[in-house]
């Protein structure tokens, strides 16, 4: 420590220095005294460093009063000062022994991700994006990159994510303190009024227990997964991906889940083609632990869906299609491919449907949205969104608006008016007006035409549901975040 | 006179008078011979054009040259330039001009005012707290620097700066300031910032030690940089820039032995050599001529990769050959006529005919790998493709396949049906034989897909209609190839994605040249003329010798040449006896 004391106390004295050097004349006259502090001061500390004989030429220098040295003087400080600190470095280097030793042994374990290693921290000093920690993971996916671009692609990926991830937790953070702090506060009043009431508080509303929520959307996965509707996920596309792309899937087959999970009548889910030895395996339990992946409420096969369900029942949703989805119809089993393709695969599905000779069909996109600016792909979750509410409402025009906003330039009907529904659509609605009559509760779904007949459950519990909802939504993020 | 004019006319209104629409043209072309009549097309079209008032006469007399420039006859699509050309012609008729470009402010913000001599230590104190945005100063500063190719001693005032204020410089800073070193020049500079950062820093990063290779290559310490090109080997593989660095270095210090074992080197790592490597490589040859053979192979490798030489390039190979000491050479540029033969030494070239093997390979390496792939299901299906393959068998061998969809989509608006039946009837009258591929939807009576059109189509020739999901192109690879070497086929589709799907180089490059010697494109169709095809190259565009000859076609200076284009003038070099 003491040497690093000195180090800094010698900076302050060349910083000075470098201040006060402007005016020439001065300069020769102060020369002797700056240079004598200078002196005093080491002798003061009694610790001289080999900085100090580094940087004695630099004072050779201004013996001359010349302009030129002046100058020079001051351009070629900052080589002795690096120099200065190289000879410190290499003192420091051999106090910190043991922590050296840990390094090397580390290295010989596993050399060339040590030089990965090295050559990621290289590039973080030269100003590249790369994150600040890397786990061995990640190195060795760095190390097997082959082109220098796709390492550097990778890091930079890694370091914005890393970015998002500490403001979000410094955002966390900043929350629980002032939560903290309202907490204080609150209990600070509380106690100045009454002490021990804060406990019970009286309210004419039930308590709503979280447990009671869990406990009817388990309920409810159990029934869907008894009588509701079969909806498959064909997670055979695992060699077309690139890990990330595997990732992603993952990603937004989680959002589908929990979606499903918490909407009002749950689709069956299945995922079909799953390997237990694949990749989507390993991450599905990797982002799930092990225990709420066997407790979930779906449906996991090695099997094809061909063999698990009626041939003729099964639609495979692909973009590739010829056919339009124009009704959603309760009896079909849709079958989704699970894949994410991030360099365009166009047919990839669509060749999977040909070989088994499956129905295939496509959403209605075309048929209601202007869609001139963004690209033509959805995400899964999306897809799934869109699925439900076409389910719940019998709407095209409603389950389009789960369609991201920023893809497309508005509907074709909401030109027109709202008075204008037929179209593209017309038939349709009539279609799914008749079957809304089979089914309660998508009739008290559908708020705008349902409104006028008496809903069969009571509105409290609804609005239990949906507070409900909101809050395991809330639960659902965070554990996201945990998670991460 | 007249008649020559009018289709002209017409050729420069639909391509220059980016408002008129075709409409009016077609409209226009049926009221051609009445307004012949009348006393010339040209009051016509001006008054057509005053109707509609939104072209301004500026534009239209600006774009005149572009006319006059046009050759006689048609170009083929794969000379260099003509992708280029087509879309800026594209530009101009969407009313685009060729002025817009996208304005690059945003880099220029970054950099900042540069001062004009060096500052102390509290003037650049005080310029940074002045500055908006004082985080990261110095580094853009020193970018600054660079950028204004100012004075070093400015850089050296700011470094100075920082190691006095902050007690350290950071190694970002110190490779901005090697940056500045070696493009400028300052050598005694780049020495001492190499040695800070090897006595500071564990290793360097990959920058850092491009930068010192193209700096020490060029200095009296030019063998240090191949210790460094061994450090960068030891993290990532080197660039082709990293060896011509090196060589480069090698060859200016007359070492010739050094840059041709680095050379060897690069080959063996399969990283392709750019052309500055081969450029010092045979600046070497004209000093010593005792690596003729290995230069000789290089002129190999460029024919092999099928790699055309940038003008520079050329000339030094021109040089490199004029100065042989044992043979006589003396090298001219050149061009090729249609024929085939060069206009400077009047030898023919090679053609572009493949060989029966070549053509072989090819067909089963397309079927192979373009139609069934890796999954028969993504183009077609099995039992499709069968069936396509017993149509083709039992019908006798085809002169030329048509891509029905895409001829017919050539015209815009005109009715789909009614231009493809005029490059069929045109063909037909040929007396060739055709096959015309399209998909089932063709055939339901639509307004674009006439019934009467598509009967007399099917009457002039064999058709194949694939199910609408499924692709046509790879079957008119397949009956193309399955043909003969005779067989030509007419799509605009420059097929590259099924050159793509070719597992290997050499087969991409038999495809490419099967592609140029037989692939016949719409020229300025107008429905009701005579339908032309762009010409077909008789020769192949590749380096090529003969016993006293050399033909390297290059690239020249200016013209923009897309990877699916060659190169139209040659280097022609004869030996003298």
């Amino acid at each position: 420590m003491s040497m690093r004391f000195a180090k800094l106390s010698l900076l302050n004295e060349l910083r000075q220095c470098c201040h006060s050097l402007p005016p020439r004349l001065v300069l020769k006259k102060r020369y002797l005294s700056p240079s004598a502090n200078f002196a005093s001061s080491l002798n003061h500390l009694q610790n001289p460093t080999r900085s100090l004989s580094t940087s004695w030429p630099k004072w050779k220098d201004v013996h001359q009063p010349k302009d030129e040295e002046k100058e020079k003087l001051d351009l070629d400080i900052w080589k002795s000062v690096m120099r200065s600190q190289v000879a410190e470095e290499e003192t420091s280097r051999t106090s910190d022994d043991d922590t050296v030793q840990g390094e090397a042994r580390e290295m010989s374990q596993d050399p060339p991700l040590e030089a990965t290693r090295e050559m990621v921290e290289m590039w973080r000093q030269a100003g590249k994006k790369v994150p600040e920690d890397i786990t061995n993971e990640q190195l060795e996916i760095v190390a097997d990159l082959t082109s220098k671009s796709a390492k550097k692609k990778y890091l930079k990926f890694l370091s914005i994510k890393e970015g998002y991830k500490k403001a979000n937790k410094e955002k966390q953070e900043k929350k629980k303190m002032e939560w903290l702090a309202k907490k204080e506060e609150m209990s600070k009043e509380e106690g100045d009024d009454e002490e021990g009431s804060s406990k019970l508080k009286n309210t004419f509303i039930l308590h709503y227990w979280q447990r009671s929520l869990d406990r009817l959307i388990g309920w409810q996965g159990a029934q869907a997964m008894r009588f509701g509707q079969p909806l498959v996920f064909d997670m055979s596309y695992e060699p077309q991906m690139t890990r990330r792309e595997i990732e992603n899937t993952i990603n937004q087959l989680l959002e589908t889940e929990g979606c499903n999970r918490r909407s009002v009548e749950p689709f069956h889910l299945h995922f079909c083609n799953l390997n237990p030895e694949g990749a989507y395996h390993k991450e599905l339990l990797k982002r799930y632990s092990t225990e709420a992946w066997e407790n979930l409420l779906i449906t996991t096969s090695p099997q094809q869906h061909i063999d698990m369900f009626p041939r003729e029942q099964l639609v495979y949703l692909t973009a590739d299609s010829p056919n339009v989805l124009r009704t959603f119809d309760h009896n079909k089993v849709y079958i989704i491919g699970a894949l994410v393709d991030r360099s365009n695969l166009p047919g990839v599905s669509l060749a999977n449907a040909k070989r088994l000779k499956l129905t295939t069909a496509r959403l209605p996109l075309d048929e209601h949205l202007h869609w001139e600016c963004g690209t033509k792909n959805l995400s899964l979750d999306r897809i799934f969104r869109i699925l439900m509410a076409v389910k719940e409402t019998g709407s095209w025009m409603e389950a389009l608006k789960f369609v991201p906003q920023r893809k497309h330039a508005g509907f074709y009907s909401a030109k027109k008016g709202s008075t204008d529904f037929k179209g593209a659509e017309g038939r349709d609605t009539i279609q799914a007006n008749r079957e809304l009559k089979n089914l309660f509760i998508s009739k008290q779904r559908s708020k705008g035409r349902a409104e006028g007949k008496a809903p069969l459950q009571s509105p409290i519990i609804n609005v239990l549901k949906s507070k409900g909802a909101a809050r395991s939504d809330t639960q659902k993020a965070r554990k996201n975040w945990w998670e991460e | 006179m007249g008649p020559m004019l009018i289709p002209n006319t017409r050729v420069c209104l639909q391509h220059f008078i980016p408002v008129l629409s075709r409409n009016i043209l077609n409209g226009l072309h049926k009221y051609v011979p009445a307004c012949f009549k009348l006393g010339g097309l040209s009051t016509f079209s001006t008054k057509d054009l005053n109707k509609h008032g939104v072209i301004k006469r500026k534009d239209f007399k600006s774009k005149d040259f572009v006319i006059k420039e046009k050759p006689a006859f048609p170009k083929s699509v794969f000379a260099a330039g003509t992708a280029r050309r087509t879309a800026v012609l594209m530009k101009l008729k969407a009313g685009i001009s060729d002025l817009e470009e996208p304005s690059d402010n945003s880099r220029k913000i970054n950099y900042l005012e540069v001062p004009d001599r060096p500052l102390t230590a509290s003037e650049w104190k005080r310029l940074k707290e002045d500055n908006e945005r004082p985080d990261r100063f110095e580094i853009r500063m020193m970018g600054g620097i660079f950028k204004s190719s100012a004075d070093i001693n400015i850089a050296k005032s700011l470094l100075a700066y920082v190691a006095v204020d902050s007690g350290t410089v950071a190694y970002e800073l110190l490779l901005r300031y090697l940056t500045l070193c070696v493009y400028g020049g300052h050598w005694a500079e780049m020495y001492d910032v190499y040695d800070i950062m090897k006595s500071r820093f564990r290793t360097l990063d990959t920058g850092a030690y491009s930068l010192l290779i193209k700096g020490f290559s060029k200095t009296e310490r030019w063998e240090e940089a191949l210790v460094l090109l061994e450090n960068i080997n030891k993290i990532i593989t080197p660039s082709p820039r990293n060896y011509s660095d090196v060589i480069a270095g090698a060859v200016q210090h007359g070492n010739f032995a050094t840059a041709w074992t680095q050379y060897n080197q690069l080959l063996e790592k399969d990283i392709i050599p750019n052309q500055d490597t081969w450029k010092y490589l045979f600046e070497a040859g004209i000093a010593d001529h005792e690596n003729d053979d290995k230069l000789l192979s290089i002129l190999e490798h460029m024919r092999d990769n099928q790699i055309y030489p940038e003008v520079t390039l050329a000339n030094i190979i021109r040089k490199w050959f004029e100065c042989r000491p044992d043979q006589k050479w003396t090298g001219r540029i050149s061009t090729v006529k249609p024929s085939g033969v060069c206009q400077s030494c009047r030898s023919l070239l090679e053609s572009i005919q493949l060989t029966e093997e070549d053509y072989a390979d090819l067909r089963d390496s397309v079927m192979k790998n373009v139609i069934e792939g890796k999954d028969v299901f993504k183009k077609t299906t099995p039992e499709e493709l069968e069936s396509f393959k017993h149509f083709v068998s039992k019908r006798p061998p085809f002169d030329v396949v048509i891509d029905g969809l895409n001829v017919a989509h050539s015209l815009g608006r005109v009715s789909q049906s009614q231009t493809l039946l005029a490059v069929v009837s045109e063909l037909n009258q040929q007396g060739l034989s055709i096959l015309v591929l399209g998909r089932k939807h063709m055939l339901f009576s639509t307004q674009s897909w006439n019934r009467h059109h598509m009967n007399q189509i099917q009457q002039k020739a064999h058709c194949f209609f694939t199910e609408n999901i499924s692709e046509d192109d790879p079957f008119l690879l397949y009956a193309a190839l399955h043909s003969g070497n005779h067989c030509n086929f007419v799509s605009r589709d420059l097929m590259r994605d099924h050159k793509a799907c070719l597992s290997s180089g050499r087969t991409r490059q038999l495809f490419f040249k099967w592609q140029r010697g037989h692939q016949l494109v719409l020229y300025n169709f107008v429905p009701g003329k005579k339908v032309r095809f762009r010409k077909i190259q008789s020769y192949d565009t590749i380096a090529q010798t003969s016993a006293n000859t050399w033909h390297i076609p290059f690239d020249e200076e200016g013209t923009e040449r897309s990877t699916y284009e060659v190169p139209q003038k040659w280097l022609c070099l004869t030996r003298l006896n």
